[in-house]
């Protein structure tokens, strides 16, 4: 293969047919692959009638041209299907192994149908296709599943659930290579409805470029660009994401207590610099990777994992008012053991103590319980006790309590480590993320606060849609490629172009990979409007609207939103009401959403 | 009335300036005191008593700072609010990081 396989596997679990069936190579060239062609292949497959625990609901598990063809980075692949947490359309990313050896067994995306009668597993090997009874793993943790199906670095990769997925809990993850994660959404539970418990792979193809010499001079240059930035180099190798903790909380932009404050007095404690002097036992790296981000830490009892990330630490930490590390660290290794989404879970244990502090639940929990992490995270998973309104997700658990206020989150997704009150462009990314409130399509904390590539003022609302829309794009092309976003902070999209280009043959530029970007975009937007969304869903929590933050650098500041969305619907070529126009539709390519989009 | 050495000496305040990421390891401490009337001055001296760090800053003799470097006055980058020349007092809180990324 060059580039794209030109094949997808399509299994429906409810009659156990396999089949082959050819991509449509047209709409891989306009949707590129992960998480655009999982778009694409989404609208057609799931509309608004489907339910996303029903069988009717589909899982999309997509690769990028660029998957496994050894170019850094290209490890990555995507998940999307219909979210239970937030009804839209949900599109997650994970790194590891499984994205590359999934590519190797010869498909460009496996589509997953129907719902087996009882457990089971799918193995893709050289052998062929097998589904498989699971019976005997079913309630197994994830890590006991991945050792139990013989997990083998980049020879065997193994995708599963634990029983947060089992138990559909609504902010259940995917987990691949036992600790990496597609978390966010509830995809976990997606694939718990279906009985599904885990994929295994093993495969042996090769995606060999088309041309050769110019792969390698790619392959050479982007090689230099990553060892001579500073970012890749050193930050990320040296600290993790978590170094960003203390920079954040410097600015007043962390958000602590259920985000009633933006600045917490442990952010220390819990930061990239903690983590590397009392924690940390080495780097990993994922394949075809040399940036080596990932932490593997030991706590003082002496359990080891991998984690945490920055918005792991910031989750149990600050949200939750809580700067013990080990807590945090062993919190995060039970949601990858258990398969359960972090930023969800933290911020969701967050919102539970403030309503529980406020009177709202009869219990004792507040902020500051590090003891409590381990048992409400278990008791989420098996939806014990107010494990069970935790398994539900913020929202359905504040609304049901009677104050929906109190769950910071966007379209029921929860919010991640930036207060908009503090980076007001991170705010329009929140309030316009098709999934809800995320910080993987289109962070603002590379030009709000670390200069990157310039400064621009966080306080600003004014020209912050045209930055925010062009961020949103360039993650778009890079999720669909699937790269990862770290190899973007030295190699830019036009060098990403001419690896694309290298590697299929055919000819790519910045602007074509910058409109699949956009287009990917707008039809996750059709999407969501078609399911019934509008633009009334593009709002942040009253908190963060009308409350200024109280003290800290971003003291009086609320989120000043509505500007920057008439300014985001203008910029986007969409009208008043946040629907995007025929003209633009056009434009993009998007005549087949036309009819639907206007129904 | 004339001030003396000694009075001139007794108006001179140290502020304390915040590291982080691998600046830390640079200048062995968390935190250092440092003084100066611009955020210019006190990187100088600071860089004065401390190699490792002033490496770290400052390129080869350069008076201008790494790529990446970024200076806090009070929560706020020093780049919107006057760059190197910020004026600065005993009162305000500095942090220097070094190139740092993640999220």
């Amino acid at each position: 293969m060059q580039g794209w396989a030109g094949k997808i596997l399509d299994i429906n679990l409810s009659d156990n047919s396999i089949e082959t069936v050819p991509l449509d190579m047209e709409m891989a060239r306009l949707f590129l692959g992960g998480r655009g062609l999982g778009a694409r292949l989404l609208w057609d497959l799931v509309g608004p009638e489907v339910e996303p625990l029903s069988p009717e609901n589909v899982l999309i598990f997509s690769t990028g041209p660029i998957t496994a063809s050894s170019s850094q980075t290209s490890n990555r692949f995507n998940v999307s299907t219909k979210s239970p947490l937030t009804d839209t359309i949900l599109h997650a990313n994970s790194g590891g192994w499984w994205g590359m050896q999934f590519k190797r067994t010869g498909y460009d995306v496996l589509i997953v149908r129907g719902k087996a009668e009882t457990p089971v597993m799918i193995e893709i090997t050289e052998d062929g296709v097998q589904i498989k009874d699971a019976q005997h793993l079913w309630g197994k943790s994830v890590f006991e599943t991945t050792e139990a199906l013989g997990q083998d670095r980049n020879k065997r990769n193994v995708m599963c659930i634990g029983p947060a997925g089992e138990n559909l809990v609504r902010i259940a993850a995917i987990m691949n290579d036992k600790e990496r994660a597609l978390a966010r959404g509830g995809g976990g539970a997606v694939m718990g409805s279906k009985n599904l418990k885990a994929i295994v792979v093993e495969g042996s193809e090769k995606n060999r470029p088309e041309d050769q010499d110019q792969f390698k001079f790619m392959l050479y240059e982007t090689r230099k660009l990553l060892k001579a930035s500073p970012l890749t180099s050193q930050a990320l190798p040296e600290f993790g994401t978590a170094v960003v903790m203390n920079v954040v909380n410097e600015i007043g932009a962390l958000p602590t207590r259920n985000f009633q404050q933006s600045q917490f007095e442990g952010a220390d404690k819990i930061s990239g610099e903690a983590i590397t002097d009392e924690i940390l036992v080495k780097n990993q790296a994922c394949w075809a990777c040399p940036i080596t981000c990932t932490r593997i830490s030991k706590t003082a009892s002496g359990k080891e994992g991998e984690g945490p990330e920055f918005e792991s630490a910031w989750a149990f930490g600050a949200q939750c008012g809580i700067d013990d590390l080990d807590a945090i660290t062993e919190a995060n290794f039970l949601c990858n053991d258990l398969g359960i989404d972090t930023i969800s879970m933290g911020n969701t244990i967050g919102c539970a103590m403030e309503l529980s502090e406020c009177g709202y639940i009869e219990s004792d929990l507040r902020f500051g319980q590090a003891d409590k992490l381990l048992s409400l995270i278990h008791d989420t998973a098996y939806r014990q006790g107010i494990g069970h309104d935790l398994a539900e997700g913020s929202y359905r658990m504040a609304d049901k309590y009677g104050a929906p206020e109190l769950s910071m989150s966007v379209k029921k997704l929860e919010m991640p480590a930036y207060d908009p009150r503090g980076m007001q462009g991170q705010g329009l990314v929140y309030a316009t993320g098709n999934r809800g409130a995320c910080h993987e399509t289109g962070n603002m904390l590379g030009p709000e606060v670390l200069a990157l590539p310039r400064l621009i003022d966080r306080f600003a609302t004014q020209g912050k849609a045209g930055i925010v829309s062009v961020h949103q794009d360039s993650a778009a092309v890079i999720d669909s490629l699937v790269f990862c976003k770290f190899a973007n902070m030295a190699v830019s999209v036009e060098f990403f172009a001419r690896t694309l280009s290298a590697v299929t043959g055919e000819t790519f530029t910045e602007e074509d990979l910058m409109q699949a970007g956009e287009r990917v975009w707008t039809l996750e937007r059709l999407y969501n409007l078609r399911e019934g969304f509008t633009k009334d869903d593009d709002t942040l929590p009253e908190r963060l609207l009308h409350d200024p933050v109280q003290e800290g650098p971003s003291e009086g500041f609320t989120a000043n939103l509505a500007p920057m969305i008439k300014e985001y619907y203008a910029f986007r070529g969409w009208d008043e009401n946040g629907i995007p126009r025929p003209h633009k539709l056009r434009e993009l390519g998007l005549d087949f959403a036309i009819e639907e989009a206007y129904d | 009335m004339p001030i003396s050495a000694l009075d001139s000496f007794r108006w001179i305040k140290t502020m304390k300036i915040k590291l982080f990421g691998g600046l830390r390891q640079k200048a062995e401490t968390a935190e250092l005191d440092g003084s100066g009337a611009t955020i210019r001055e006190i990187l100088h001296q600071i860089s004065a008593d401390h190699a490792e760090l002033g490496e770290a800053l400052f390129a080869n003799g350069s008076s201008d700072l790494r790529p990446h470097i970024r200076i806090m006055v009070n929560g706020l980058d020093s780049e919107l609010i006057g760059g190197l020349d910020t004026a600065v007092g005993v009162d305000d809180q500095i942090a220097i990081f070094p190139p740092i990324a993640g999220g």
